[in-house]
């Protein structure tokens, strides 16, 4: 996808943020006070995840998440209750992370004027390839102290 | 009283389950629509059908559509959980005969409130 960042009238960084406090304060920690804006540089993601969910309406638009594998089994633990340093599996990791860009990128719908259909959620080790996508919204936030990559794309 | 958890995800199936257990419910599951309607036919005691929108082979909202054709369904509650959250789908559910409606994310209270509005749970102190 395009690296370009252009504005878009309708989405603002401050409505993803507040998706993603109320999902992580609700449904994952339990608790407010654990997902945070990343300050400093864009920091490099090991062993990086991503997944996504597309809003087929006008405009067309992708919810797209990604963070280390490690991260990605944390937040696997934290909604399945699973025990601290549990194994995670291939099929609960892409069911908890996925259901995550699900619940944001729904609510993201919402927003949009002709929501249309929302995609199921897929998961994959590489960003999905969309040539022509412009990105909307491309921030970093800071799970616990673990980086995760929030972005939201224009599509073609 | 027996609930029916209709969500593709397992997490959120846990989620709403451990919920609905927590105020005493026995929980079945299904992972799509198609699969709730055979749930049902093999529990006639439901109650309570807590149904997300989007799911592959049948749609909550689909279900929600077949099973009140049913008669012998009439007098299950159909609650739909889910992340559509638009105003246009939520009128959508209820005029196709969903009792009431939550949007993901919530919390456990959120859920109970709403069983307690159905009359499904006694109202807390």
């Amino acid at each position: 996808m395009s690296a370009a960042t252009e504005s878009a009238p309708i989405f603002e960084a401050e409505a993803l943020m507040g998706i993603a406090t109320d999902l992580f304060e609700t449904m994952v920690d339990g608790e407010p006070g654990h997902l945070t804006l990343w300050w400093g540089e864009p920091p490099e993601l090991e062993d990086s995840r991503f997944t996504w969910v597309d809003i087929q309406g006008q405009p067309a638009t992708r919810v797209l998440l990604a963070a280390s594998r490690e991260t990605g089994e944390q937040l696997t633990r934290a909604l399945l209750a699973l025990p601290e340093g549990s194994a995670v599996g291939d099929e609960d990791f892409a069911d908890a992370v996925g259901e995550v860009a699900n619940v944001v990128g729904g609510n993201i719908k919402s927003m949009v004027p002709d929501g249309g259909a929302l995609t199921l959620p897929s998961v994959a080790h590489a960003a999905p390839d969309a040539p022509g996508a412009i990105a909307i919204i491309d921030t970093y936030l800071s799970w616990r102290g673990a980086p995760l990559h929030v972005s939201l794309w224009a599509l073609p | 009283m027996k609930a029916l958890v209709i969500d593709d995800s397992r997490v959120m199936r846990r989620i709403v389950t451990g919920i609905l257990r927590g105020v005493g419910f026995d929980t079945v599951e299904a992972g799509d629509g198609k699969e709730a309607l055979e749930r049902l036919t093999e529990h006639p005691d439901v109650a309570l059908c807590c149904i997300d929108w989007n799911m592959p082979v049948m749609t909550g909202f689909e279900f929600v559509v077949e099973a009140r054709k049913r008669q012998e369904w009439r007098d299950i509650t159909l609650m739909m959980v889910t992340t559509e959250g638009e105003q246009g789908q939520i009128v959508r559910a209820l005029a196709a005969g969903a009792h009431e409606y939550v949007i993901k994310p919530f919390t456990p209270e959120i859920i109970v409130d709403k069983l307690e509005l159905l009359g499904l749970v006694g109202a807390r102190a």
